[in-house]
C-alpha cells in the first residue's frame, strides 16, 4: 500500500472535477482541505486479502444481528436506547432475503495485531462515501494518465477500482422491480447528506428507477407498506434506502417512524443494523459464540474492547463514544490539544455508559512527499455479503476525524481502467 | 455558462479566501424547477462605507466607534435575505472585499413545496457573477462571507412540506487562529437587527479568542457586540 501523489499540475482541476463531477460537495472543513492531494494504491493481493476479510466479517455480522433479532431478550448488554428498546420489539418478522444489508468495515494498517491489519469499528447502520468509492478513483485514474508523456505510458502502472455504485445498483436491481419508486431518506437540511442521496439517486434514475429526496418523517407506514408524503410526490413506496441514522429519530416529531422497523418495503439499511451499530457489539460476542455464532474473524481484528469501569487502571486504552460516528469523540490522547482531550474524559467519567473502552492499535502511517506521513482509514464496504469497493481517508494524526481528507483508492496490476 | 464557470468566477484558482467558497448552490444551475421573472441586478448602496468615506475625521479619531482603518482588518459576513446578500456581497468588492459564497441550502425534491427558496440564491450567483467578472479583486483582498438569511425558516405549515433550511457551522468558515494569522482582528456582520443564532454560536469563539465583533443592520454606523456564548443545546 502506498500514496502515489495527484499531479501538481493537475490537482486544482482534480478538485474541481469532484466538485461538479463527482459529489463532492464539502471539499473544506475549517481550514482544512478534505480532498488529499495524494491516491492511496493497493497491490492485488492486499485487495483480495481485505476484500475476503471483509466479506468474512460481514458473514458473522449477519449470522449475529439475525440471532440476536431472534433472541431479543440477549441484547441487554448493548444498552440500546430506551427508545430503539421499545422499538427492536417490532422486528419479528425482519427477512434478511428481502432487504439489501449495507455495511463498511473500517481498516487500519498496523504493527500490533498479526496480519497487519485492524478495523477500529463497522459502520453497520448508515455508512455514507458512496461517491467518493465510486467516482472519485475514476477521476484520479484519469488525472494520473493525463499527467503521464508518451514514453511513461509504456512503463506506467496500470490501476482499476471497484465502483460502490455499480455494486450496489445490481444489489437494487435483484431487490426492487424494475422502475419501483425508491425514496432517499435523510436530513434535508445537510447538504453533506444530500451529496451522498444524490449520486445514489443519479445512478439509480440513470437505472429507470423513480427517486424521491426526503426526509424521515417524509415516509408513513401502512399494514407494513411505505408511503410517500411529501407533498406532490404522494404514493406507495417500493423500496427506501435511508441516510439519517436510527438513534436520531427519537428527536423526530412527529413519530411515524416505528413503521420503518417493520415494514416489508426493501429497506438499506434495515434497522435490524443497529445490534452491531453500537461500539458495544463485543460485548454479546461471547454470548453468540456459545449459541455457535462463528466470530474469530471479528475477534481477530477489532482490538480488545472493555466497559468503561473495567479500564480503570489499565494502560493503553482509548475511549469512544458507543453512538460515534466520523471519528468525532475518540480519545486519542496525541490527536488532541489538551484542552479537546479533557473535553472528552470529563463526559467518560459522568457517562461511562455512553463510551466504551478500545485497546489502542499501533497505526503505521505511510509516508507521502517531503517525508510526510499520513494515518489511513481504508474503509471496505459489504453489500449483501459481497465486497463493495472502498472508500478511505488520510490524516496526519492517528485518528481519522472529519478534518480527515478523502483519497482515492486505486488497485495496481490486473486489468487497467479504460477511460 | 456551464455552473463550473459560474463557481470559477466566484472562486477563482489560487486566490486567497477561495476554499471556502461552497459548492452546493451552484450544483443547482441549470436545474432550476422555478421561474423566476425579473432578479434585480442592481448593486445595493453600502450605507455605512459610504458614512466611513465622508466622515473620515470622525471616523479616524473614533467618534463613532467605527474607525475607518478597522476595514483594513476587518472580515465581512454578509447575513441578508436570498439575492439580496449576494447583491450585496458584489457590491463590497467594489469596496476592496472579495465575496465569499458559503451558502449551503439544497434543493427540494421536484414537485414539492420548501421552507426555504434556495434556487432564487443559485440563479442570482449565476446572474451576478457577469457583474463581479468586472470588477479587478485585490489579491490581499479581505473576504466577504456570504449567508442567505432565509436559511433559518424552518417552520413547516404541514409536514409534508421539504424542509431544506440549513445553519451554518463553524467548520464552513475558516477558524479564528486562520483569521488572525490572516491579519483579521475584528468581523462585521451586516444584516438584521440582530446577529443570527447560528452566526452567534460561530462568533462566541472568535470573540474569545480575540477578534472583535461590530454589527451594523446595513444602514447604522457598525457597533461593537458582545456574544454571549449560546449554551451547546441551543
Amino acid at each position: 500500500m502506498r500514496l502515489v501523489p495527484i499531479p501538481t499540475s493537475e490537482y486544482e482541476e482534480y478538485r474541481l472535477n469532484l466538485m461538479f463531477d463527482c459529489y463532492k460537495w464539502d471539499p473544506q472543513f475549517y481550514d482544512n482541505n478534505t480532498v488529499a492531494k495524494y491516491a492511496l494504491v493497493i497491490t492485488e493481493e492486499e485487495h483480495k486479502h481485505i476484500s475476503s476479510l471483509t466479506e468474512s466479517l460481514d458473514k458473522e455480522t449477519r449470522a449475529a444481528e439475525q440471532f440476536l433479532n431472534n433472541h431479543q431478550e440477549l441484547v441487554a448488554p448493548l444498552k440500546l436506547t430506551r427508545q430503539l428498546r421499545g422499538d427492536i420489539g417490532r422486528m419479528g418478522n425482519y427477512n434478511p432475503d428481502q432487504h439489501i444489508r449495507l455495511t463498511r468495515y473500517d481498516f487500519h494498517p498496523v504493527s500490533d495485531v498479526e496480519g497487519g491489519w485492524a478495523i477500529s469499528e463497522v459502520n453497520s447502520d448508515v455508512p455514507g462515501g458512496f461517491a467518493e468509492a465510486s467516482l472519485m478513483p475514476r477521476a484520479a485514474i484519469e488525472c494520473l494518465n493525463r499527467a503521464q508523456d508518451i514514453e511513461q505510458i509504456m512503463e506506467k502502472p496500470s490501476y482499476h477500482f471497484v465502483s460502490f455504485g455499480d455494486v450496489m445498483v445490481e444489489a437494487v436491481k435483484k431487490k426492487v422491480k424494475a422502475g419501483g419508486r425508491i425514496m432517499l431518506v435523510h436530513c434535508t437540511c445537510y447538504s453533506d447528506d444530500r451529496q451522498v442521496m444524490q449520486y445514489l439517486g443519479d445512478r439509480l434514475v440513470s437505472e429507470g428507477y423513480q427517486v424521491i429526496y426526503g426526509a424521515v418523517e417524509h415516509v408513513s407506514f401502512k399494514n407494513n407498506k411505505a408511503y410517500c408524503v411529501l407533498d406532490g410526490n404522494e404514493g406507495e413506496l417500493d423500496a427506501i434506502f435511508r441516510f439519517t441514522p436510527l438513534e436520531w429519530f427519537k428527536d423526530i416529531k412527529p413519530k411515524p417512524w416505528q413503521g420503518y422497523f417493520d415494514t416489508e418495503a426493501v429497506s438499506c439499511n434495515h434497522p435490524v443494523a443497529i445490534y452491531a451499530q453500537t461500539k458495544r457489539f463485543p460485548f454479546v460476542w461471547d454470548t453468540l459464540e456459545g449459541n455457535g455464532i462463528n466470530m474469530t474473524t471479528w475477534r481477530r481484528l477489532l482490538p480488545e474492547t472493555i466497559d468503561v469501569k473495567s479500564s480503570a487502571g489499565r494502560e493503553g486504552y482509548i475511549y469512544k463514544p458507543a453512538y460515534g460516528r466520523v471519528g468525532d469523540g475518540i480519545s486519542i490522547r496525541e490527536a488532541l490539544n489538551i484542552k479537546e482531550y479533557e473535553k472528552i474524559m470529563k463526559d467518560v467519567g459522568r457517562h461511562p455508559s455512553r463510551y466504551v473502552a478500545q485497546k489502542k492499535f499501533a497505526s503505521i502511517p505511510l509516508k507521502g512527499e517531503n517525508g510526510e506521513e499520513f494515518h489511513v482509514c481504508l474503509g471496505s464496504y459489504a453489500i449483501d455479503g459481497a465486497h463493495g469497493g472502498y472508500y478511505a481517508r488520510i490524516s496526519k494524526t492517528p485518528r481519522i476525524d472529519s478534518n480527515a481528507a478523502d483519497i482515492p483508492v486505486l488497485i495496481e496490476g490486473g486489468d487497467s481502467y479504460d477511460s | 455558462m456551464t455552473a463550473k464557470e459560474v463557481y470559477k468566477i466566484w472562486a477563482p484558482t489560487g486566490k486567497k479566501w477561495v476554499d471556502w467558497v461552497r459548492p452546493v448552490p451552484f450544483m443547482g444551475i441549470g436545474q432550476y424547477q422555478k421561474a423566476y421573472g425579473i432578479i434585480n441586478r442592481a448593486l445595493p448602496c453600502i450605507q455605512f462605507l459610504e458614512q466611513a468615506e465622508n466622515n473620515e475625521l470622525n471616523a479616524v479619531l473614533g467618534i463613532n466607534g467605527w474607525e475607518k482603518a478597522y476595514l483594513e482588518q476587518t472580515a465581512i459576513i454578509v447575513d441578508m435575505s436570498g439575492e439580496e446578500s449576494v447583491r450585496y456581497g458584489v457590491a463590497l468588492a467594489k469596496y476592496g472585499f472579495r465575496p465569499i459564497p458559503v451558502y449551503n441550502g439544497t434543493l427540494e425534491q421536484s414537485g414539492s413545496r420548501a421552507t426555504v427558496d434556495n434556487q432564487s440564491v443559485g440563479m442570482a450567483l449565476e446572474l451576478m457573477a457577469k457583474e463581479l467578472q468586472k470588477i479587478e479583486i485585490a489579491d490581499e483582498a479581505r473576504p466577504a462571507f456570504l449567508l442567505d438569511r432565509n436559511r433559518l425558516n424552518r417552520y413547516k405549515l404541514e409536514d409534508s412540506v421539504y424542509d431544506n433550511s440549513w445553519d451554518v457551522y463553524p467548520q464552513d468558515l475558516p477558524s479564528p487562529d486562520y483569521l488572525l494569522e490572516q491579519g483579521i482582528e475584528s468581523i462585521l456582520v451586516v444584516g438584521g437587527r440582530k446577529i443570527s443564532r447560528d452566526v452567534k454560536k460561530i462568533l462566541a469563539t472568535h470573540q474569545k479568542k480575540g477578534l472583535k465583533i461590530y454589527h451594523t443592520d446595513g444602514y447604522e454606523r457598525p457597533k461593537l457586540q458582545f456574544v454571549w456564548k449560546l449554551p451547546s443545546w441551543d
